[in-house]
């Protein structure tokens, strides 16, 4: 009977226990996570979350791979031999509005920007000095918000395919306003240049990077440069040049150096690197495996880039055969490689550019040739279109950066090889110079207007 | 004290008596039915103790019992007896067929009703349609034998997941998952693979398929209302064996046998067939700029002037040799088995099952086996008169040697047979691997990569039952855990393949996850006068809790050492914990007068983790009526009709099948930049998330006709999703792809019909068969609108195209319409539009339009046949899935004859219909030398029709007189086979058709046909 009692009396108690649960019994555990309200107090928080900014930007889908390597293989320095299926599409301009490419990526380093850059740092917690560092922060939100639509709008906008329309140009995060159009191309260079200059002056130079895995507050002038010359600002793209030049914080990277350049992070012609370690990297989907290697190795040099190059010139050593297989051996040589995004060389050639379409050819000729002298390779004796495009080819190549200077300067691309992935040309205006706007965001947004020539 | 001296006294009192009265006895008899039958295996008891016996197979028993005991005689659907042992030595006992025992009770989970009571659509399934099945996952057994499940391997690599929908799919973009229940405790059986790119691993596959009783499949609202929100996908209750009083009886079942692929899927090229195609691609290519006409032309120009990137130089050189990958990487007449021992018995007052299982598996590829070890002790005790103790507890050990597969990883076997170029030898000339092969040669990944899972799983659920002083109200209370530990091992080696170019690749997962379950309930029953009442009132809570730790690294020292102790350059490590919580208040009830007119009622209100404060609480319901005609007296004494039944439910469930925490607006934090931590926003977050619902109705017709000779049921259903756990596509340029919204709706529609009949019924002779039906017509009705008011689809995967939209079925297929090859050119054609008035050869101007079908078969069916014969039997079961239609993945690489096919890859001897010259008509366009992107359109979307004889068994159960000489009380011996035949509809899907619910052709391992010789020995 008591025995009997006993277990009654559990029963009671147990009974009792789990009949008196409550809502908030029913809280989740948020181990991993933070509420926003709780994530975004501090200047840490913000130095937090421009690192996830930063580290969208590496991702395979952006700088990691994908973007340079698009970029490079639609233009006659590289093909695709598709020993892992991969860029043949790409190389053969065959890509379909499926992809999402950059946009995703693109668009979710934006919304990260959007939120520090609204972020009042007024109200934070910290001293003056972690109030100066936040707004440093909210600078290079402000350049990374520049970059990323800077990168849309030479992918997506129809500036080489005689359209007006550029990208969404996003400067709010959770605003309500969901579904965007499209803004025209001037719009968004002015905005874009607004930005790069909203980040020159919130970024502090107390506060350089030296690593360069940060952006600093020349690095927005640089980016600017870019921006301006790609879009014929000629003055503009001439003084934001100068402006960095001026800094005196960079430096060309010598002749004898250039190759091991590569090699290492943070050198003194870097002005904006993404970080790739050993244990941060985008492994089998790193530059490294597309550009070399038997797994992925699809990316192969086309022969036409040996004639480039003069014989001394040192850049002859970027290249190399893997086998039969002609390379990009010195660029990202090892998938913990930092991702120059821009350094000082392009920076010079943007100022000598912009002074040869201001007129004033002796300054443009003398810029331009400091890139040559040191790379032991052979002086211009003229400036011109041409030899401006050669050099950035030469410096530039494997970079990502041929395929708009071809397009800025209203160039075909052309077949200069049996194994370039296209067998025609692709004129100058051809709607595959713009590339398609993802299905999945015309399907979420019908305010979204698809280039001309993709189908739906 | 007073009543306690009483007890002890009583207690000496009764001891005196045994000790003076207790003179053993031989007691004989014969039990028969009421035909005068003999009944074998009828259990008889001494009543109070664990002294018994069985009847013979002439129904004879020989029992030493004292004078003056009772005996119990016992025998499943029949009425039991007792008789006191008086002065006869002889006790020949009849036993009548108890109707209401006879009336199958069927297990609904929290409650287990009599067929007659039933106001909806639920199938039982029995042990013997369950054991012995050769498959790693209970689940497999379910193909074929319930109207409206459909079932899908996602792999034949042995303890892969299956995917089942119930009446088609509830929800776009929660979980369509059924609910498993095992012995009344919800439980988690999903996926518990630690890498998405290794085989998957079933949390079912942790059980013996021997160990299981039934397995109930619940469909209609009046049954899955008692699981709320979870019950909109259907619920499958597992019912494991519990023990039967008696005698103690032991039963060996054991099988051995051999597995092959079910079907042989496309086959890969030959070298000769490919070097063929390449000299071709590269005359149509290159014939007409560079002036080539003939074959051999275009070959001195592929090695001139295109430099023979794809070393077909060293292969000519070679002498020609050719490889067959796919016969390479296949593990011809895999050997499967399983042994289990179980015993039974008790008394009266206590039983208990127990069973030691192992099982076996090797898969029909290179480099996977599959295993498992089990134990279960299922115990029950009547602690007093009014305390019943139950508890049933398995513990497992699965062990999976896996691979990759599921996409076309390159160390994939599966990969290896298509894509690795049959110019590639797998051995050297001395004998060594081959280790220069396009893909990683699999001969060395497979003895040198590991996949391994380990998967530990203990279950045990405890239960008191207190049958309290007021008759027939009873009191239970349960506590379970599901306690599943698992761990997952990957390495790759340091000499080829993922790891080589970081000196070897090693990652861990460790994962405990505990689910715990607590409920208390109160059950009360009783009849008045002809009105009968059963209310059970239930509190349930549930918990879980999984604790996750991840480590990898690379930079191998040394070959042959694969823990990540030998990494020298740990690359990541993580850990994590998450839980949710459900907590539910539960009435059901059900009425009936006379048993002809039936009523029942459910009521749950439920809580989830999943939504915030204000939307965590949700009200499910349902209401069931049924008439059981043949109770009325017009029908009572009708020689046709035994068994009539009209019954209709409706009510209102729901489904929370996402993932936890979407309601908050979170940052994550497992993001890092140069060295250090970074975060980033996961989304937007929706406060107001809560409950998708389903209001289901249900009506039915159950029959028996000609002494039940003719069995069968019809019915309809209608299911309405509303307020859709949408995950809606969002602008990327918000940041995010999507959000949780509550929006949309979507129907089912269908109707199920299944018959038996017993053609033949005698003493020796047995013939029945029988199937059943059923059809899914599903539709969305709405999806969420944009803000000018256009609707969002949501697309499965983009390029392959599946979309829903309002008007469509949930996930259509849509895709430009491929217009077939042009004669005259060789190149693919697609229509411009749906009108297909226009064709076009540029793929990107043809709109991509419904193809008028999904990957969910709208048509269902399954047979059975059993004949036996003096001991001999024969059972055949088979499954029919149509109305569906299938894509077959990768032709990119593998089905358009390209570079990749001649080049870089291989592909499939179907490309050798090509076109090859103005004219031909064919399905395969020309040859050319290049890549092409990817092509989604409907040329590679086949009609999914198929049909498959899932299961043959012949056996023979010996003579009972020779049984018995050799001590034995049954013995059987079959031989099954299972996948036999396979019938496809489509000429042009080669691949097997039976794939996962994405209805994507996939790289893995095909379905399985295996063959095996089985015996139960039951002593």
């Amino acid at each position: 009977m008591k025995k009997n009692n006993i277990i009654y009396i559990i029963f009671a108690v147990v009974c009792g226990v789990f009949l008196s649960c409550s809502t908030e019994d029913l809280d989740p555990s948020l181990e991993q996570s933070k509420r926003s309200e709780e994530a975004l107090n501090s200047v840490g928080d913000m130095e937090g979350l421009i690192k996830g900014a930063y580290n969208r930007l590496t991702s395979s889908g952006y700088y990691g791979r994908d973007y340079l390597v698009t970029n490079e293989v639609r233009t006659p320095n590289v093909f695709s031999n598709g020993n892992s299926g991969r860029f043949i599409t790409q190389g053969e301009f065959g890509y379909l509005p499926s992809s999402t490419y950059i946009w995703d990526d693109a668009y979710g380093v934006i919304a990260i920007a959007n939120i520090l850059i609204s972020r009042d740092i007024s109200t934070l917690e910290g001293s003056e000095e972690d109030l100066a560092y936040a707004r440093h922060i909210q600078g290079q939100a402000y350049a990374m918000r520049a970059l990323a639509h800077f990168d849309l709008l030479l992918t997506y906008g129809q500036q080489y395919t005689s359209g007006d329309l550029g990208v969404p140009y996003i400067t709010g995060f959770g605003t309500g306003d969901d579904f965007p159009s499209r803004e025209s191309i001037n719009s968004n260079v002015d905005n874009i240049l607004a930005d790069l200059q909203s980040a020159f002056d919130l970024m502090d130079e107390d506060f350089y990077d030296a690593s360069k895995e940060f952006m600093s507050k020349y690095s927005a002038k640089a980016l600017e440069s870019r921006v301006a010359l790609y879009f014929e600002r000629w003055q503009d793209a001439s003084d934001a040049a100068e402006a960095v030049i001026d800094s005196g914080i960079y430096s060309i990277v010598s002749a004898d150096n250039y190759a091991s350049s590569f090699m290492d992070d943070g050198g003194a012609n870097s002005i904006f690197e993404l970080a790739f370690s050993g244990t941060d990297n985008a492994g089998s989907n790193s530059l490294e495996f597309i550009y070399r290697g038997g797994t992925y190795g699809d990316i192969q040099v086309l022969e036409n880039v040996l004639s480039i190059y003069d014989a001394d010139d040192v850049r002859n050593d970027i290249l190399g055969y893997e086998g039969d297989l002609l390379r990009n051996m010195g660029k990202y040589p090892d998938r913990a490689s930092n991702v120059i995004v821009i350094r000082y060389e392009e920076v010079i050639l943007n100022y000598a550019e912009a002074e040869f379409r201001l007129g004033n050819n002796a300054e443009a000729l003398e810029f331009l040739n400091m890139v040559p002298e040191y790379r032991n390779a052979e002086q211009y004796s003229t400036v011109s279109e041409d030899n401006f495009l050669l050099e950035r080819r030469k410096e530039l190549i494997f970079e990502g950066q041929y395929y708009w200077d071809l397009l800025r300067n209203g160039r075909d691309i052309e077949v200069l090889n049996i194994n370039q992935n296209i067998t025609d040309p692709i004129e100058y205006g051809d709607y595959r110079l713009a590339y398609p706007i993802p299905l999945a965001e015309i399907d979420a947004n019908s305010n979204i207007t698809q280039n001309p020539g993709y189908g739906g | 004290m007073k009543k306690t001296l009483h007890g002890l006294l009583t207690l000496f009192m009764v001891l005196v008596v045994q000790l003076v009265f207790a003179q053993e006895k031989t007691v004989t008899g014969t039990v028969v039915d009421e035909e005068g039958l003999p009944l074998p295996g009828v259990n008889v008891i001494q009543k109070g103790s664990n002294n018994g016996v069985q009847t013979n197979f002439d129904g004879e028993y020989s029992i030493n019992v004292p004078s003056g005991s009772i005996l119990v005689f016992s025998y499943v659907g029949f009425a039991p007896q007792e008789r006191s042992i008086g002065s006869s030595d002889t006790i020949n006992v009849t036993l009548a067929v108890d109707a209401a025992a006879l009336d199958e009770v069927v297990v609904m989970g929290y409650v287990a009703k009599r067929r007659e009571d039933m106001t909806g659509s639920t199938v039982q399934i029995d042990s013997d349609q369950i054991n012995q099945i050769p498959q790693a996952t209970v689940d497999q057994a379910l193909q074929g034998r319930v109207a409206g499940l459909q079932i899908s391997s996602s792999s034949g690599t042995p303890g892969s997941t299956q995917d089942i929908r119930i009446r088609g799919i509830s929800s776009l973009t929660a979980g369509n998952e059924p609910l498993y229940v095992i012995d009344g405790v919800p439980v988690i059986n999903s996926n518990v693979g630690g890498n998405s790119s290794s085989s998957s691993l079933s949390a079912l596959a942790s059980l013996s398929n021997n160990d299981i009783e039934s397995i109930s499949v619940l469909k209609d609202a009046s049954a899955t209302a008692v699981y709320g929100a979870r019950g909109a996908n259907g619920v499958i209750v597992i019912t494991t064996k519990s023990g039967k009083a008696g005698k103690t009886r032991i039963s060996l079942n054991s099988y051995y046998g051999f597995s092959n692929n079910a079907i042989d899927g496309p086959q890969p090229l030959s070298g000769a067939q490919r070097e063929m195609l390449l000299y071709e691609s590269v005359l149509n290519t290159y014939g007409e700029n560079y002036n080539l006409s003939t074959p051999e032309e275009a070959a001195d120009f592929y090695f001139d002037q295109l430099g023979d990137g794809y070393g077909y130089q060293d292969w000519i050189d070679a002498g020609r040799p050719e490889a067959n990958w796919g016969e390479l990487v296949t593990n011809d007449d895999a050997p499967i088995q399983e042994h289990v021992v179980s015993a039974t018995g008790g008394t009266d007052d206590y039983n208990f099952y127990t069973s030691f299982g192992y099982f076996e598996q090797e898969a029909t590829v290179i480099g996977s086996t599959f295993d498992r070890v089990s134990g279960s002790l299922n115990f029950s005790k009547d602690l007093s008169e009014s305390l019943e103790f139950s508890t049933s507890n398995t513990a497992s050990h699965t062990f999976q040697d896996g691979i990759l597969e599921g996409s076309a990883y390159f160390s994939s076997p599966h990969s290896a047979k298509y894509f690795t170029p049959p110019l590639n030898q797998p051995y050297n000339d001395d004998g060594t691997f081959n280790l220069g092969t396009a893909l990683p040669n699999p001969l060395y990944i497979s003895e040198n990569d590991i996949d391994e899972s380990k998967f530990t799983r203990i279950l045990s659920n405890n239960s008191l039952t207190w049958h309290t002083p007021i008759q027939n109200l009873s009191l239970k209370s349960r506590a379970s855990i599901d306690y599943q530990v698992y761990d997952y091992k990957r390495y790759r080696n340091r000499v080829t393949g993922d790891g080589s170019s970081t000196d070897g690749y090693g990652e861990r997962t460790s994962r405990k996850t505990a689910t715990y379950v607590f409920q208390n309930s109160l059950n009360y029953f009783n009849a008045f006068g002809n009105h009968n009442v059963d209310i059970t009132v239930l509190q349930e809570y549930q918990e879980y809790r999984n604790n996750y730790l991840f480590a990898a690294g690379d930079s191998f020292v040394t070959d042959g050492l694969t823990n990540l102790a030998s990494s020298g350059n740990p690359t990541s490590a993580s850990a994590s914990f998450s839980d949710w919580y459900i907590s539910s208040y539960l009435a059901t009830g059900s009425y009936n007068f006379d048993s002809k007119y039936v009523l029942n009622a459910t009521y749950r209100r439920e809580g989830n983790s999943r939504f915030s404060d204000d939307n965590r609480w949700g009200n499910f319901w349902a209401f069931g009526a049924a008439w059981n005609l043949h109770r009325e007296s017009f029908l009572s004494d009708s020689e046709f009709v035994n068994n009539l039944k009209i019954r209709g439910s409706y009510g209102k469930t729901g489904n929370a099948n996402i993932g936890i925490n979407n309601y908050q607006v979170l940052f994550n934090y497992n993001a890092d930049y140069a060295g250090t931590g970074a975060s980033y926003p996961a989304g937007y977050g929706n406060p107001d998330l809560t409950w998708e619902t389903s209001y289901t109705l249900d009506v039915g017709l159950d029959f028996g006709l000609l002494q039940n000779r003719l069995t069968g049921t019809l019915g309809y259903y209608d299911r309405r999703s509303e307020d859709l756990l949408f995950d809606v596509p969002l602008s990327f340029t918000t940041g995010f792809s999507s959000q949780y919204r509550n929006v949309g709706s979507m129907k089912n529609t269908g109707f199920e019909a299944e018959l038996n009949i017993d053609a033949v019924r005698s003493n020796d002779f047995n013939f029945s068969f029988g199937g059943n039906v059923a059809t899914v017509d599903n539709e969305v009705l709405e999806v969420a609108q944009d803000a000018n008011g256009v609707d969002i689809p949501v697309t499965n995967n983009v390029a392959a195209g599946q979309r829903s939209t309002a008007g469509t079925m949930a996930y259509e297929w849509f895709m430009p319409t491929w217009a077939g090859v042009d004669p005259e050119t060789g190149v693919d054609t697609y229509y411009t539009d749906e009108t297909r008035s226009e064709t076009t050869t540029d793929f990107g101007q043809a709109d991509r339009v419904f193809q008028g079908a999904s990957a969910l078969p709208t048509l269902t069916a399954g047979v059975n046949i059993h004949v036996d014969f003096k001991g001999f039997f024969l059972d055949a079961q088979g499954y029919y899935a149509g109305g569906h239609k299938i894509y077959e993945a990768w032709h990119r690489y593998l089905n358009q004859p390209n570079l990749y096919v001649t080049g870089v890859y291989n592909g499939y001897t179907s490309l050798l219909d090509r076109w090859q010259q103005p004219g031909d008509q064919t399905r395969v366009a020309r040859a050319v030398y290049g890549g092409q992107p990817w092509t989604y359109n409907s040329k590679f979307l086949f009609d999914g029709d198929y049909f498959r004889l899932r299961n043959v068994t012949f056996g023979y159960d010996l003579e009972p007189e020779i049984v018995e000489n050799i001590g034995m009380s049954g013995a059987r011996i079959f031989l099954r086979g299972t996948n036999l035949y396979t019938w496809v509809k489509d000429d042009n899907l080669v691949y097997d058709p039976e794939v996962d619910a994405s209805g994507m052709t996939s790289i893995v391992t095909p379905p399985v046909q295996s063959f095996i010789l089985g015996v139960n020995l039951n002593f």
